[in-house]
């Protein structure tokens, strides 16, 4: 049994299901008590369970995030939200430095169960200060753990799972993808992190991408089987840690591979799994790796400006056809 | 000049933490300075007396988050000295197995210790975190998070505090105020004379005192962890200490006027700390076995330390992650 | 439609040929089999069949000319019929290997030297045994891709109606072949001492810049006084024993000759080990008669002779062909005069013995006397000695030599 419902909505019974559970699971941010945060997705939370598990924070990104992580190492789990990804850049310290590194420099005493969710990526004209995919600052940085899911029924059982999480798990969603109404099984259930997922299988050429692009990549998809070509599409949803099993698997069947992401092509995480591919799977290429990522410019404005900055479903059918020399 | 009156157990209590950090500052620079240490390490020579009193006035269970001068402190709150100098070489057995060093000394569960921190103000928003873990828990401890006079100046300090005083949190800002970020002046950066004063704009309370007495800094502290614990929300304790030292164990300070050691050498908490027991009925022995006992600690925990192993090079890769490590780690 | 005469590939690195001699003339009739040209390679000519019968219709490349690998030589096709000019003008072009000509850039494989394959091609390649040397890539740039192995190999399948598979290609470490067998070659694939012989002088003469200084020695009296004491004692030390001696006593005196590279640092070694190479019939051996500083004539002889038997009959243990700080090579007894030998690693140094011949020697008075005189190649590395120095060695090896009583003292 499913029912049909907003990814946003998937997320916030996620949230819901998990502060039920366990009444250690909190939830700070700007705007997530009163307002019910500005896409909805906590909208009678603080009612419910109380201003001491919602807090509506000042703004104040680094002082509320680092505060999670002192809650964390105490044994609380809250869920944090930044407004927008790129936020990030304010509350750099209290994630990258303490929250990824807190365990390690403990020598294991101390464990960050906390989970940092992030509306990110472009498409809502925006402008460059919230619309970036910064995947790549959060791969880097040993510690943390990154979600990033496509599907509502993905975004619910893997939310569950990182809010159950020992390690600090940074937790991307994309915004335009929020009002996408999709089925999500009904009752209990979660998604382990780690686990990529074939969203369609193909045997000419594997697109390994993830959040909003699996979508576009599906569309091209589409296209391209009207020539006869069949793409697998390999949705990774947890980029750290990264299913390099089902990566080989797909790759050796299909011998070409396109990395696919919304983020600046330069030094992305797409670019990362690209350079692993070739170090590791060298022999089973018939064609050099390709990334279709956005542009290594700010994001822009103008909606004719701004579409320019993200791969669309022709880039992939593009992009493929070069890889398969067609 | 403090109020109270004190038991001799107790005065003997202050002195006794007090040579023992010094003890234990020593006793690191002497290893750093032989090469034996991992790093750079800061020491809070001059400093004993504000650690000795502030812990005084904490219980046991109570939390506290120290900064990347915060050797005095774990001492103060009970910290192994073996554990803690191991750590500082860079051995399996040190608090953090080696993987934090000086400026990372941690126990969370053991000594209730959130760890120092190597990002200046960084410890702030977590102390101010582990209080709003008690505020949900509803247990009664009370965080006190140490820091710096330039900490003061971090962003995180009125983001935090801000929020501690917003939601009543039970922490206590406790700065200790040597005058010197590394090199520079606290007064070429503030318009102030004292930074508790900043207590006035987040409507809590903030006094100043001098750090170089045990009994004055414990008695502030006292009131301020009990007006925490009594769920009146945060305070501010700035206490006036001398860091002998230069900013890291090597540097020679000489951005700082020769009156300031003068003045810290003529405060020495250590040497005042010896007159008040001497004219409280303890006696000369009793002070001299508390110093050599403070040696013979140091200087079988320097054995401790050197005579420990170093971790296995294949420790780099555990405990980055609590589940998943070896996948996480690999790609 | 005439078909093209191309220049072939002979080898993994040939990149062109020059085309040396037509043995056919426009307008010949030509059969399949007949040799058409000669061409000649960095070293080796060859005969270029004709693949096709019919009229020699033009010859596009004249003798002389060097055209790369697939570029076209001639045009066979019937009487009468038109080379057409495009064609004709295209003299480089290449096609897929076995299909109908299809004019497409030159590959850069053959241009560069280096053979553009994906490396998914390359392991099909391997797995079916496929030679991808001759293929034309299909791929962006000329690239071999997969494809192109799997057609290349479906074409093989259909030559070998028997079905039976064909042999795997080599696997990694063996080095493809790109010589031409001639009539009568033998193949013998390089091992044992001969691949050692052969690994240890490429590295040597890869690594070392070395100088070789020749230096005329008049030997007259050595050979008097060996003679005499040969027949006084009734011993039969050899020249080579006097030659061996007088070394070790010249490096004894001369410690700075005994040195070793190693990375950044000098080893300056403490003993005077001399190799000896001794020739074998299927190679070379350098055992090491160790201290030789310190040992008599008579033991250096027993020594040198008893270390080249055992050699010879292969019963030399390991620790007696290691070790050397120095060595000698003596090709005196085959009458060669100068040469110029390699470096024995890691010593930095080797001295070549040459022949013993009687030359005439004018004196300071202008009198002509027959002299037995003999040549020492010394051939040093460069980066560890100089040649000034390596000089004035050489002459306190002379020195001993042309005083030989000074060599017992």
């Amino acid at each position: 049994m499913s029912k049909k419902m907003s990814i946003s909505k998937a997320i916030g019974e996620a949230l819901h299901e998990e502060m039920v559970r366990d009444e250690k699971v909190i939830i700070m941010g700007e705007d997530m008590g009163k307002m019910g945060n500005v896409f909805g997705i906590t909208v009678g939370f603080q009612e419910e369970f109380g201003m001491h598990r919602v807090y509506d924070t000042p703004i104040s990104e680094s002082g509320f995030c680092g505060m999670a992580v002192g809650a964390a190492m105490r044994g609380i789990r809250p869920v944090v939200e930044l407004m927008y990804d790129d936020f990030i850049t304010v509350a750099a310290d209290p994630i990258l430095n303490q929250a990824a590194k807190m365990r390690y420099m403990t020598g294991g005493q101390a464990t960050v169960p906390m989970v940092l969710r992030l509306p990110m990526g472009a498409g809502r004209r925006n402008a460059g200060q919230h619309s970036q995919c910064l995947e790549n600052m959060f791969c880097h940085t040993p510690g943390l753990k990154v979600v990033a899911p496509s599907t509502a029924e993905d975004a619910k059982g893997l939310l569950k799972s990182a809010i159950r999480d020992q390690d600090p798990v940074i937790f991307m969603e994309h915004k335009l993808l929020y009002a996408k109404k999709e089925q999500v099984p009904e009752g209990e259930y979660t998604i382990a992190l780690g686990v990529a997922d074939v969203k369609k299988e193909g045997s000419d050429l594997t697109v390994i991408t993830w959040s909003r692009q699996v979508y576009f990549a599906l569309e091209a998809a589409e296209e391209l089987e009207k020539e006869g070509i069949h793409i697998e599409i390999l949705d990774l949803r947890t980029l750290v840690p990264l299913d390099w099993d089902s990566i080989v698997k797909s790759v050796s069947k299909t011998h070409h591979v396109i990395v696919l992401s919304e983020e600046v092509k330069r030094g992305s995480y797409a670019s990362e799994i690209s350079a692993q591919i070739a170090e590791e799977l060298f022999d089973e290429l018939d064609a050099p790796v390709e990334r279709v990522c956005g542009l290594n410019i700010v994001s822009p404005f103008s909606p004719t400006l701004e579409d320019e900055n993200f791969p669309h479903p022709a880039d992939i059918v593009k992009a493929v056809k070069k890889v398969l020399n067609k | 000049m403090a109020s109270k009156e004190y038991s001799k157990d107790m005065l003997k209590n202050f002195y006794s933490t007090m040579v023992r950090i010094r003890a234990f500052e020593t006793k690191a620079a002497e290893c750093f300075t032989k090469g034996m240490l991992a790093g750079n390490i800061h020491l809070c020579i001059g400093q004993e007396a504000a650690a000795a009193g502030a812990m005084a006035a904490m219980e046991q269970e109570d939390y506290m988050a120290t900064t990347h001068r915060g050797h005095g402190h774990c001492v103060a709150k009970g910290g192994d000295t073996k554990k803690m100098l191991a750590e500082l070489f860079g051995k399996k057995t040190g608090y953090c197995k080696g993987k934090g060093g000086s400026m990372h000394i941690a126990d969370v569960d053991g000594l209730h210790s959130l760890g120092a921190n190597g990002i200046v103000g960084a410890g702030i928003p977590i102390a101010t975190g582990s209080a709003l873990a008690s505020k949900i828990y509803g247990d009664r401890h009370v965080t006190v998070c140490m820091f710096g006079d330039s900490a003061s100046n971090q962003g995180t300090f009125h983001e935090a505090i801000n929020m501690a005083a917003a939601w009543k949190l039970p922490v206590v800002f406790f700065i200790e105020n040597n005058s010197y970020g590394v090199s520079t002046n606290i007064h070429s950066v503030i318009n102030t004379e004292n930074l508790s004063i900043r207590a006035k704009a987040y409507g809590i309370p903030g006094k100043t005192v001098d750090g170089t007495d045990p009994r004055i800094v414990y008695e502030a502290v006292k009131e301020a962890v009990d007006y925490a614990r009594a769920g009146n929300g945060p305070s501010i304790v700035e206490c006036k200490v001398f860091r002998y030292q230069g900013h890291y164990c090597g540097d020679p300070a000489v951005y700082r006027p020769k009156e300031y050691l003068e003045e810290g050498m003529a405060n020495d908490c250590i040497e005042k700390m010896k007159k008040v027991l001497l004219k409280n009925g303890v006696s000369q022995e009793e002070i001299t076995a508390m110093d050599q006992a403070a040696h013979d600690e140091l200087e079988e925990a320097y054995v401790f330390a050197n005579e420990s192993e170093y971790p296995d090079p294949s420790e780099a890769t555990t405990e980055v992650y609590f589940s998943d490590n070896e996948r996480s780690v690999v790609r | 439609m005439a078909f093209e005469v191309k220049m072939p590939q002979l080898g993994l690195t040939m990149e062109e040929g020059t085309v040396s001699k037509w043995l056919k003339h426009e307008g010949d009739t030509v059969k399949t089999g007949e040799v058409l040209l000669e061409i000649t390679t960095d070293k080796l000519t060859s005969e270029v069949e004709s693949e096709y019968t019919g009229i020699l219709l033009k010859i596009v490349a004249q003798e002389g000319e060097d055209i790369p690998v697939k570029g076209i030589l001639a045009y066979i096709g019937e009487s009468g019929e038109q080379v057409e000019s495009s064609e004709a003008s295209a003299a480089v072009q290449a096609v897929s290997a076995g299909e109908a000509p299809v004019p497409t850039p030159v590959p850069v494989q053959q241009t560069g030297g280096r053979i553009r394959i994906s490396p998914l091609a390359k392991k099909t390649a391997a797995k079916l045994g496929v030679d991808y040397t001759a293929l034309v890539g299909s791929g962006p740039m000329g690239r071999i891709i997969q494809k192109d192995i799997l057609t290349a190999s479906e074409k093989k399948a259909e030559i070998h109606p028997s079905g039976l598979p064909t042999p795997p290609m080599p696997q990694k470490n063996t080095i493809p072949s790109a010589l031409e067998l001639m009539e009568g070659d033998e193949v013998v694939t390089l091992s044992g001492m001969r691949k050692v012989v052969a690994e240890r002088m490429t590295k040597s003469a890869q690594q070392i810049p070395t100088v070789t200084q020749n230096m005329k020695i008049d030997v007259t009296n050595l050979m008097a006084l060996r003679k005499k004491i040969n027949q006084d004692l009734g011993v039969k030390y050899s020249l080579n024993d006097y030659i061996l001696k007088a070394t070790a006593k010249a490096l004894k005196n001369n410690k700075h000759m005994l040195v070793s590279l190693d990375g950044d640092k000098i080893i300056k070694r403490a003993h005077v080990n001399i190799g000896m190479a001794v020739a074998l019939d299927d190679g070379l051996i350098v055992p090491v008669i160790k201290d030789a500083d310190r040992m008599s004539l008579g033991e250096i002889s027993e020594k040198a002779k008893d270390l080249a038997e055992r050699a010879r009959s292969n019963k030399l243990n390991m620790d007696e062909y290691k070790g050397s700080t120095f060595s000698i090579s003596n090709l005196g007894m085959f009458g060669i005069e100068t040469f110029d030998p390699i470096i024995n690693q890691p010593d930095a140094g080797i001295l070549g013995v040459c022949a013993v011949n009687d030359e005439l020697v004018m004196d300071a008075e202008g009198n002509i006397t027959k002299r037995q005189v003999m040549r020492i190649s010394y051939t040093l590395d460069h980066r560890l000695v100089d040649g000034a120095t390596a000089a004035k060695f050489q002459l306190a090896i002379k020195e001993l030599l042309e005083n030989p009583m000074q060599i017992l003292l």
